[in-house]
This record gives structure tokens, C-alpha cells and sequence, in this order.
């Protein structure tokens, strides 16, 4: 995984190519599984229900994958971002501030939470731990102002934001795409991402190429919080509310969209567009399974089972391809 | 006097730091609600010690080795319906042997992937932390499971003095595990791949023994408490235990567990369950509502994440060293 293939955008590119083919494949065995099984699963209404909720684990998902590229492994306080930015939002707007405003305040406060978590991880924190921490007192500190209580907008001045339809697709699903596709030049186009990929393939060398490891984490962990942060918005636009606990188990989502996407977990090798199929093939699995009928219990056990099984797979299959 | 004054020497600086934060929870807070140094507040704490202590030496082991296990809550969780899905038919000791023994043989398998598929532990139990909660909804029918019969249950919570046979049992593991971790080959090994993998493989320490050790060691522990618990409170429900990482971690970073790995002990990791828990009880007392115990864990983690950060930096760390030299020297010179 390290070595000179690794710095190179999306690391091997037959291996990439190949990884890519995997997770479509993955989703298109989903898909005509649920053809064949439920009738209802292939219907115009149903495929933008997917896509819609695809979009905000996606729009988390993708953001979040420069965490991983960079091999800082996970966030575990996006949901809380989320969370934190909905009420946010929510009362922002019900003390009467205008749209943009409230908007910027928004995007200032999941900036400040971004940058302290990638300011932590640069000082040489445990991502995981730092994420776990800050998630807490984020969901405490939130909690305890909103006495734990649904906050409303009490205007439709912002709703145009979670429920328009530019030409018939949600604005959720517009802005997923265009951060996928950003994310992916970004990625593989720019300086900056291929100084992303290269600290997560080698950390060593990047720091002996000028590249500073701790620059990359606070923008990586900025970058996620920003996405975090989206996705809260267009939530208490949609439902003119916010609420605490709306995002629980989107971080899991979010990761199992990342693991089936085939990035690596060590970092170095990734793709936003990847992470993308991944979030759309997670979504369309709860969907089916709610469709099917699964409780809850059998919803998760799939969901995990899918993230041991991908993780398990691209493992072998990268050890495989290094020994040769 | 010497002798004393020579093992005080050799406690680290960072040890006294610990009990003094420990000390200085228990004043505040005994000083703010003089119920809380009464012996029931203090069995109290010995009960949510009991748990917490056992999460948080399941994820401490790990730390240790220089992996995570994220998994230890749907581990607890799913031992602790087994236990009470089997505890009124076989009986306590049974009951809770099986569990534990069913979280040691899933703890040895993950020890082994994260050997074998050399993939990071913390991806691998990410997967199984969900895959078991997911278990724990199939195998309890989406329901809590309820003992019938509350004889045992109260039999494992009666007060003795400040303990109950649940907080005893947990101390007795604490010892178990302390002198393996320290005096066995077995124990040392967990350390010496934690702080250095390449370092112990170049000394011939074969990699998979103390991996699949340290993961059967917290998937045991991890069910031990699950099952214990459960069967304390009567009951087990599928989605208990879900925010047992969070304090746990938490308790174990107090206890001077080193994130880098190959640091720690099980004397810390104690004191660090108990400082939590004595910041928990004592904001129960205050009447404050639990998502202030969740904020004050995560500050308290910030605060120990960055105070080590700050710690591990060089020149804090020579003058740290220079310190404790000057002490050992005194101490050595007046025997």
C-alpha cells in the first residue's frame, strides 16, 4: 500500500478500476435482487425516496473520506455535527435572524467544531478518541441548552432549501452530487488532495517532501464538519425543526458507506465517487429491508454484517495483490 | 519508613496526579453533598464501579496492546441476554461462565482476524459492534429479557458494608488480571507488542499469541460485566450498554492508559473507573440530568487526551524525568 503506486491519485490504477467495478457490482446484485424479491423496490417514487436518503449519508459519507484518505480513520461526531447544526439552524432562524445569516452562523460554528477536532488530531490525538470526546460534549453541551427539547423554526422562510425539486430531483440529491463531484477533483485533480492521499499512504514521506501532516488533518476534519453540517441544515429545512436525536446511527451509515466504498482503512487509497455508490447501495439496502419488512434488529445485523464482509474482502484481496 | 518512602519513589509522578484528581473529586463533591461520603453513596459507586471498571479494563487491555476494541458495549450487550435468558435454569455460576466464555471465543476470533487479515481493530470491531447489536435485537425478539425468579438478582446485589458480591467479584478480576498482565510471560507480551510490534517481533515474540489474548481478555471482561449486570438489574434489554465506550474509554485514559500503546496499568485503570464514577454519582446527587454526566465525560476525556499530549512533548517530559531522578536519588541516599 505504500510505495510509489500509492501517492499516485487513487493509489493502482487496475486496482482502483477493479474496486470500483466491485462496489457497482455490489450494487446492481442489490438492485436486482430487490427487483426480483419486491415489486415496489424498482418504482420511480421509491428510487428518489433512495436517492434522498442516500443524499445526506452521502453528503456526509463523501466529506468524510478525506478523514480516511488521510489515515485518520473515522469521525465519530458527525451525527452530533449534525445534530448540533439542525437545532442550530432551527434557532437561529426562530429568533427571527434572516436565511443567509442564520446560514453562516451555522457554517461558523461546525468550523470552529472541525478545526478544534483536526487542531487535536495535528497535535498527535487519537482521532478516534478526540471524535468520541468531542461528540459527547457536543450531544451534553446541546442536550443541556435545549433542556433535550425539539427546537422549531417557526418560519417557512428556510424550507425552500430541504424540500425544493430543481427539475424534479431533491435539492438534497443536487447538492450530493455536486460534493461528490467537487470532492473527486479535489481528490485527484489538486495539490492539496494529492498531498491528502499521499499522508495517509506515507506519512513519513510526506513529512520529508515539506508536507505538513498536521495542516492536512485540520482541514480534512473542517471538511467533514462542513459536510456534517449540511446535512443538519437541509434536515431542519425540511421538517422546519431540529432535533438531538434525528441523526442517531447516520455516523455508522456514513462509515459503512466509506468501508463498502473500498476505501482503504490505513489510508492512501480512496475515492470519493466510490464512497458515493457506497452510500447509495447503503441506502438502498435499509430501504429494501424495510420494504421486506426486517426489524430493526436484522436491519443493523445486515448493516454490519456488510462492513465486515467488504472490509474482510478489500483486506484480503490488497494483502493478496502486495504479496504478488 | 525507608521502604515506604523508596515505593513511593517509584511511583510515577503522573500516578500521584491521578490520585490526587481522585481526592480532589471526592472533597469537592463530599463537600458540596455530605451524603456522598456516606456508605451507601459509596456502595453506590462500588456497584457502577463494577461495570464501568470492567468496560473500562476490556478497552484498556486493547489500548494496551496498541489496538482498540470498539466493541465491548453489543459484546456486554448480548452476554448480558444470554445470562439472563439462561441464569434461572442452570443457575448464577453457570449463567455467567457461559457467557463468558461465549465473549472469550468471539474475543479470540477477533484477535485472530485482526492477526491474520492484518486489517486495524478498530474496522473489524467497528463491524462487529454493529453486527452484535444487531444480533442482540434477533436473539432477545426486539424485547428486554426478564428473570421470573428475582432471588439471584437480589443475591448479587446484597449490601455488604460498602461492597456487594458484584463489586467483590469485579475486584477479585481486577487482581486476576493485574498479576497476569504484569508477572506472566503471557501479560508481558500484550505490553511489548503495544509499544513496539516491530520491536517485540524482532525479539521473537510471535505476534498472534498476545493479539488473540488481548481480544479474548476484553471480549471476556466485556461479557463478564454485561452478564453480571444484567442479571443484577433482572432483566436485559438489546439496546443496553450502547454508550458503554464513551465512559469506558474515558475511565481508562484517567487511568494513565497511554493511547500510544504499551502504557498502562490495572491500578489506574481503577482509580480512573473510580474517579468517573464519583463525578457520576456526585451530579446525581446535584439532581442533574444525564446528558450533563455525558458532557462531563467528554470533557474530562479532552482534558486527559490533551494533558498527554502536552505530557508526551519533549522538553515537559525531560524535566519530568529530571524530577523523578532527583527524587529516586533522594530517596536512595537516605537508606
Amino acid at each position: 500500500m505504500t510505495g510509489a503506486d500509492a501517492v499516485r491519485p487513487g493509489g493502482d490504477r487496475t486496482r482502483s478500476v477493479l474496486v470500483a467495478l466491485a462496489v457497482v457490482a455490489a450494487l446492481a446484485v442489490l438492485g436486482v435482487i430487490g427487483w426480483i424479491t419486491t415489486p415496489e423496490f424498482i418504482t420511480y417514487r421509491n428510487i428518489l425516496n433512495i436517492i434522498r436518503a442516500a443524499a445526506l449519508i452521502g453528503i456526509i459519507a463523501v466529506t468524510m473520506t478525506l478523514i480516511t484518505i488521510s489515515g485518520s480513520f473515522f469521525s465519530l461526531s458527525v451525527s452530533q455535527t449534525a445534530a448540533m447544526s439542525a437545532i442550530a439552524f432551527a434557532a437561529f432562524l426562530g429568533w427571527g435572524w434572516p436565511v443567509w445569516t442564520a446560514l453562516l452562523a451555522v457554517i461558523l460554528l461546525a468550523s470552529l467544531v472541525g478545526m478544534f477536532q483536526g487542531g487535536a488530531v495535528a497535535l498527535g490525538g487519537n482521532p478516534i478518541v478526540v471524535t468520541l470526546a468531542v461528540g459527547a460534549v457536543l450531544f451534553g453541551s446541546v442536550a443541556w441548552l435545549t433542556d433535550n427539547r425539539t427546537v422549531r423554526t417557526g418560519t417557512y422562510a428556510a424550507e425552500w432549501i430541504g424540500t425544493s425539486r430543481p427539475a424534479g430531483i431533491p435539492s438534497q440529491t443536487w447538492a450530493f452530487a455536486a460534493i461528490a463531484l467537487v470532492t473527486a477533483v479535489v481528490l485527484t485533480r489538486t495539490r492539496f488532495g494529492r498531498e491528502v492521499t499521499l499522508v495517509g499512504a506515507n506519512r513519513l514521506a510526506a513529512t520529508t517532501v515539506g508536507i505538513h501532516p498536521g495542516r492536512i488533518a485540520l482541514y480534512v476534519f473542517w471538511a467533514s464538519s462542513l459536510g456534517a453540517a449540511l446535512a443538519g441544515i437541509f434536515t431542519a429545512a425540511q421538517f422546519s425543526q431540529g432535533r438531538l436525536d434525528h441523526f442517531e446511527g447516520m455516523d455508522i451509515d456514513a462509515i459503512a458507506a466509506i468501508l463498502v466504498g473500498g476505501t482503504a482503512i490505513s489510508g492512501g487509497e480512496g475515492s470519493a465517487l466510490r464512497t458515493a455508490v457506497g452510500a447509495v447501495f447503503i441506502a438502498a439496502l435499509q430501504n429494501l429491508m424495510v420494504l421486506r419488512g426486517f426489524s430493526y434488529g436484522v436491519r443493523v445485523f445486515f448493516v454490519g454484517l456488510a462492513i465486515l464482509v467488504s472490509v474482510s474482502v478489500y483486506t484480503l484481496f490488497r494483502n493478496r495483490r502486495r504479496l504478488a | 519508613m525507608t521502604g515506604a518512602r523508596r515505593l513511593a519513589a517509584r511511583v510515577e509522578p503522573m500516578a500521584w496526579a491521578r490520585l490526587a484528581l481522585f481526592a480532589a473529586v471526592f472533597m469537592v463533591f463530599t463537600g458540596l453533598y455530605p451524603r456522598f461520603a456516606s456508605a451507601n453513596n459509596i456502595f453506590t459507586i462500588f456497584e457502577g464501579f463494577a461495570w464501568l471498571g470492567l468496560g473500562a479494563l476490556a478497552v484498556g487491555i486493547t489500548i494496551i496492546a496498541g489496538e482498540l476494541d470498539l466493541s465491548v458495549g453489543s459484546v456486554a450487550a448480548v452476554s448480558g441476554i444470554i445470562a439472563v435468558s439462561l441464569v434461572e435454569g442452570v443457575g448464577l455460576v453457570p449463567a455467567v461462565l457461559a457467557s463468558t466464555l461465549a465473549g472469550l471465543v468471539f474475543g479470540a476470533a477477533q484477535g485472530y482476524l485482526v492477526h491474520r487479515l492484518k486489517v486495524h481493530s478498530l474496522v473489524l470491531t467497528l463491524g462487529s459492534l454493529i453486527a452484535l447489536r444487531g444480533l442482540a435485537f434477533m436473539i432477545s425478539g426486539e424485547n428486554t429479557v426478564a428473570m421470573e425468579n428475582l432471588d439471584i438478582a437480589f443475591a448479587v446485589r446484597t449490601q455488604l458494608g460498602i461492597f456487594s458480591p458484584f463489586s467483590l467479584a469485579t475486584i477479585l478480576v481486577f487482581a486476576l488480571v493485574g498479576f497476569f498482565l504484569v508477572y506472566t510471560r503471557f501479560g508481558r507480551e500484550i505490553f511489548a507488542v503495544g509499544g513496539g510490534r516491530n520491536e517485540a517481533a524482532a525479539a521473537g515474540v510471535p505476534l498472534v499469541r498476545p493479539l488473540v489474548l488481548t481480544f479474548a481478555l476484553s471480549g471476556s471482561i466485556a461479557a463478564l460485566a454485561g452478564a453480571m449486570t444484567s442479571i443484577k438489574s433482572g432483566s436485559a434489554g438489546p439496546a443496553a450498554f450502547e454508550t458503554l465506550l464513551l465512559p469506558a474509554a474515558t475511565a481508562a485514559l484517567i487511568g494513565g492508559v497511554s493511547l500510544l500503546g504499551g502504557k498502562g496499568s490495572v491500578a489506574g485503570i481503577a482509580v480512573g473507573a473510580l474517579t468517573l464514577r464519583c463525578i457520576s454519582s456526585g451530579l446525581s446527587l446535584g439532581g442533574l440530568p444525564f446528558y450533563v454526566l455525558t458532557l462531563a465525560t467528554g470533557v474530562v476525556l479532552i482534558a486527559v487526551v490533551v494533558l498527554e499530549l502536552l505530557v508526551g512533548r519533549p522538553e515537559v517530559r525531560n524535566r519530568l524525568r529530571r524530577w523523578r531522578t532527583r527524587r529516586q536519588m533522594r530517596a536512595g541516599a537516605q537508606t
